[in-house]
């Protein structure tokens, strides 16, 4: 039999797994703006001769954004609730020429999986963490997350979130690893640009991005038009070099700053454990 | 080969290292720690990496990273740490990770008694994690055995894919003795069944062999496996689908049965004429024995089965060594876990002329043979 | 012929040395052609608990057990490890007490050897944590089983560089104590 090569119907198509479309993800939903900006930056940089896709390995969690390990074409990794970061340690550890991204959200990264980013950026271990902020328990149907803002209604708290929310990313540039941004899907250019810089550097690498979750978060605090919430979030989202980290604010109802907070290039866990011990010949560098 | 000094945590360690470890990731705890301790040093001098994680939460998804990844890997625990390992043995058990386990076995539950011995992670080292899944689990009695079944268990590993865990003791792990260790090139080692298809017709959980074991291929090799850790298709789609589950979880649980006779391993001691057999695994087996040849020595017809293979269970030389026997005794610093065992081989195997006794000794210290005959006639079971 | 065999308890507490002399010992006994099982115990904290190290050591075949069942060789550091595992000691064991914490021997055993170790470490030696070592020579000189020498080969393989002069002078203090 003879296979006539077709043409991809999408320049992106060689990066997912074509036969797994559609993906479950609602109309409206900002994941996969976040997760199209991803492969846009692995593209580019594969045929700017930076990056080899094979050397990729794209580790998630659980919830919606977890997901997205089944959709993409590269070595991938769905862990338990949690654990993604931990996974992604363990890859690296194996094989320092591998390049694991770590992309899932709020819950599983700064909820029940907080312990291991926190771990993970004071060591500025070499990973990449793309954190897609939804503020909510989505794919259980709008449980309380660590990210949802004070007062917020969720199912667990019918009268309003009582917990003040986790500025995940205040807490990782506390921790002053070689790279810190928070994004949003209502800027997606920016995500891009800030992937393909984050993608080559080494050690750890963070990225959340704000998005839309119109099915679940968005009806629940009332707006029945995925376009309401990102409107509403385009109206939070303010760009801007914050002067200390007090200056950085995770504040629903005035401000949610964004911007590039940290860019450096110290050396990575790797590359120091694998001097610190004489280990860089045996393990061929990174 | 070399002659050695060692305790079984540093046996452990020795055989990890001629098994070929190359990723060690640990989180300290009593009385595992100076076995972490000793790779710290002697691991990166022969090129490979130890790593301390936050916790045993991160530290077995991450020995499931390194795994798929290409390492061989291992990671030394007890009795709190294991327990926080559970949902993670699930998922090295559900993505087909083969890794090392070693548990040295404190006193429990909860916190316990750090430093002493315990025998109450039996059942939990076959079936940690909710769901069903079989794993290899060895359980040594001497440092010399500590050396062995750590290479042992580093090749059932990578013969049926999945993680294996070395039930070790706290009295093993700090008692010295002779260890021949055994160089690299002096030991099997195991390695993976590499694909034999190109990439394109790869497909990660497919197994066409009699094993049931896929082939496996690490990640950065070109061929995008997915690790996945919801119910999977042969490619590692998530699927819903009973039959697929079916094939895959049956696939899970009886691929160590079906390698079984590669795995299996135990001993048995003046068992050919035994009226009365003993079980007893690690250290405890020590003092059984010892209580043996006591018997012996007063003419009691006494014999001792001692499983290495918890999981899978050797009941065919269990069966024979019980051929003549009258009543079996199961000895463990427990409620009873290996006896539960012992109770389903018997009724599996239709065997009810045999009167089968619990000495179920909850202790944080190893009994000598002393204090077990003591127990015994404390029961007062008619025995001899 | 009956096998030669040996049980060995040495307790006191955390901090003493108990282990090392016990590990010292072992491996010197392991080069004098025995079979060891040297089994350690500890409390949590490294200070200040009870501290205990077993030998079972025979010539011949391997032996079975761990534990020591009746020990007819014994060293004790400190009076509460004493009574605490005074009923592994045999009443004709040959036992090696340091006065300089026990006050007084206990009833029953008939082969004591009653001596200021650490005293004896801390003024004569110069190092009061060598008093492990001092026992550790008398023992060879005492006992047998092993030579001055194989003590000293054991002990320089484990213990730290800085340390192995001022024990290899312990060892001989001990070796040459006369009671
Ligand atoms: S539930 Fe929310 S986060 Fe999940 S796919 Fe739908 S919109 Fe997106």
């Amino acid at each position: 039999m003879v296979v006539v090569a077709q043409k991809p119907l999408h320049p992106l198509d060689e990066y997912l797994r074509t036969d797994r479309l559609p993906h479950i993800w609602c109309p409206g939903c900002g994941l996969g703006m976040i997760l199209q900006a991803f492969l846009w930056s692995v593209k580019e940089l594969y045929e700017r001769g930076k990056i080899d896709p094979d050397k990729v390995v794209f580790v998630t969690g659980i919830g919606c954004t977890g997901r997205a390990s089944g959709f993409v074409n590269f070595d991938s990794a769905h862990t338990p609730h949690g654990r993604a970061i931990a996974f992604a340690t363990g890859v690296k550890l194996a094989n320092p020429k591998l390049i694991p991204v770590v992309f899932s959200g709020d819950g599983d990264i700064a909820g029940i999986g907080g312990n291991h980013l926190l771990h993970a950026a004071r060591r500025n271990f070499d990973v990449l963490v793309i954190m897609a902020n939804n503020m909510t328990y989505a794919l259980t149907g709008g449980q309380l997350a660590p990210t949802t803002p004070f007062t917020v209604y969720s199912t667990t708290t019918p009268k309003g979130n009582p917990d003040q929310p986790l500025d995940a990313t205040k807490m990782v540039y506390a921790l002053k690893p070689n790279y810190v941004a928070r994004l949003s899907i209502t800027h997606p250019t920016l995500i891009r640009e800030s992937i393909k810089k984050a993608l080559l550097k080494r050690g750890f690498r963070w990225i959340e991005v704000l998005s839309t979750c119109s099915e679940i978060f968005g009806r629940h605090i009332n707006f029945r038009d995925p376009y309401e919430l990102y409107e509403r979030l385009k109206k939070v989202v303010k760009f801007r070099r914050p002067q200390s980290i007090d200056d950085i604010k995770y504040d629903w109802d005035n401000e949610i700053t964004c911007g590039t907070f940290i860019d450096k290039d110290d050396p990575g866990w790797m590359e120091t454990y694998m001097k610190m011990y004489g280990l860089e010949d045996k393990l061929g560098g990174l | 080969m070399r002659q050695e000094f060692l305790n079984s945590n540093q046996a452990v360690a020795e055989g990890a290292m001629s098994a070929g470890l190359n990723v060690y990731i640990g989180y300290p705890i009593t009385p595992s720690s100076d076995l972490f301790e000793y790779l710290s040093e002697k691991l990166p001098e022969r090129g490979g990496v130890v790593f301390q994680a936050e916790d045993e939460i991160a530290t077995i998804n991450a020995l499931v990273g390194a795994s798929l990844s290409g390492a061989r890997t291992m990671t030394a625990t007890s009795g709190p740490g294991f327990s926080l390992m559970a949902e993670g043995v699930g998922f090295a058990a559900m993505v087909e990770a083969p890794l090392l386990i070693v548990n040295v076995m404190r006193t429990g539950p909860s916190t316990g008694i750090a430093t002493q011995i315990g025998q109450g992670d039996i059942i939990q080292s076959r079936w940690s994690s909710h769901g069903p899944y079989n794993l290899v689990v060895y359980a040594p009695a001497s440092a010399q055995e500590a050396f062995d079944y750590t290479v042992r268990a580093f090749n059932a590993a990578y013969i049926v894919r999945t993680p294996a865990v070395l039930l070790s003791d706290a009295v093993l792990a700090h008692t010295r003795e002779r260890v021949t260790v055994r160089e690299s090139h002096e030991v099997e080692i195991v390695d993976r069944k590499k694909p034999a298809e190109p990439p394109s017709e790869y497909k990660p959980y497919r197994s066409d062999s009699s094993d049931m074991v896929p082939s496996f291929a690490y990640y950065g090799e070109g061929y995008h496996p997915i690790a996945e850790s919801l119910s999977h298709d042969e490619r590692g789609y998530y699927k819903t689908d009973p039959r697929i589950y079916r094939n895959l979880v049956e696939r899970l649980v009886h691929k160590v049965e079906r390698n079984k006779a590669k795995l299996v391993e135990s001993r048995s001691y003046y068992t050919d004429d035994a009226d009365i057999v003993f079980v007893a695994i690690g250290s405890m087996a020590r003092s059984v024995l010892a209580l043996v040849r006591d018997l012996r020595a007063d003419g009691v017809k006494a014999g001792l089965f001692r499983p290495i293979s918890v999981w899978p269970f050797d009941d065919e030389s269990f069966v024979s060594s019980i051929s003549g026997a009258k009543s079996i005794v199961v000895v463990e610093l427990n409620q009873g876990q290996l006896y539960e065992i012992v109770k389903s081989v018997l009724w599996e195997r239709g065997i009810k002329d045999m009167s089968l006794h619990k000495l179920d000794m909850i202790l944080p210290e190893l009994p000598g043979p002393d204090e077990i005959l003591e127990e015994i006639n404390s029961r007062g079971w008619r025995l001899w | 012929m009956a096998m030669e065999k040996h049980e060995i308890v040495i307790a006191g507490r955390g901090g003493q040395g108990i282990l090392l002399a016990g590990y010292i010992l072992g491996k010197a006994l392991v080069d004098a052609g025995y079979y060891v099982v040297n089994s350690e115990e500890y409390s949590a904290e490294t200070r200040g608990g009870d501290s205990k190290s077993e030998l079972v050591v025979t010539k011949g075949e391997e032996p079975d057990i761990i534990k020591v069942r009746k020990a007819d060789l014994a060293i004790f550091m400190y009076t509460d490890q004493m009574k605490k595992y005074s009923k592994l000691v045999g009443d004709s064991a040959t036992v090696f007490l340091d006065s300089t914490f026990i006050e007084s021997k206990p009833e029953g055993w008939s082969n004591v050897i009653m001596v200021p170790f650490t005293e004896i470490a801390e003024h004569e030696v110069g190092n009061i944590r060598t008093a492990n070592m001092v026992i550790l020579g008398m023992f060879a000189s005492k006992v047998g089983m092993v030579s001055l020498d194989l003590l000293e080969k054991s002990m320089s393989s484990v213990t730290r560089p800085t340390w192995i002069e001022v024990n290899k002078k312990a060892l001989q203090k001990g070796y040459s104590l006369k009671v």
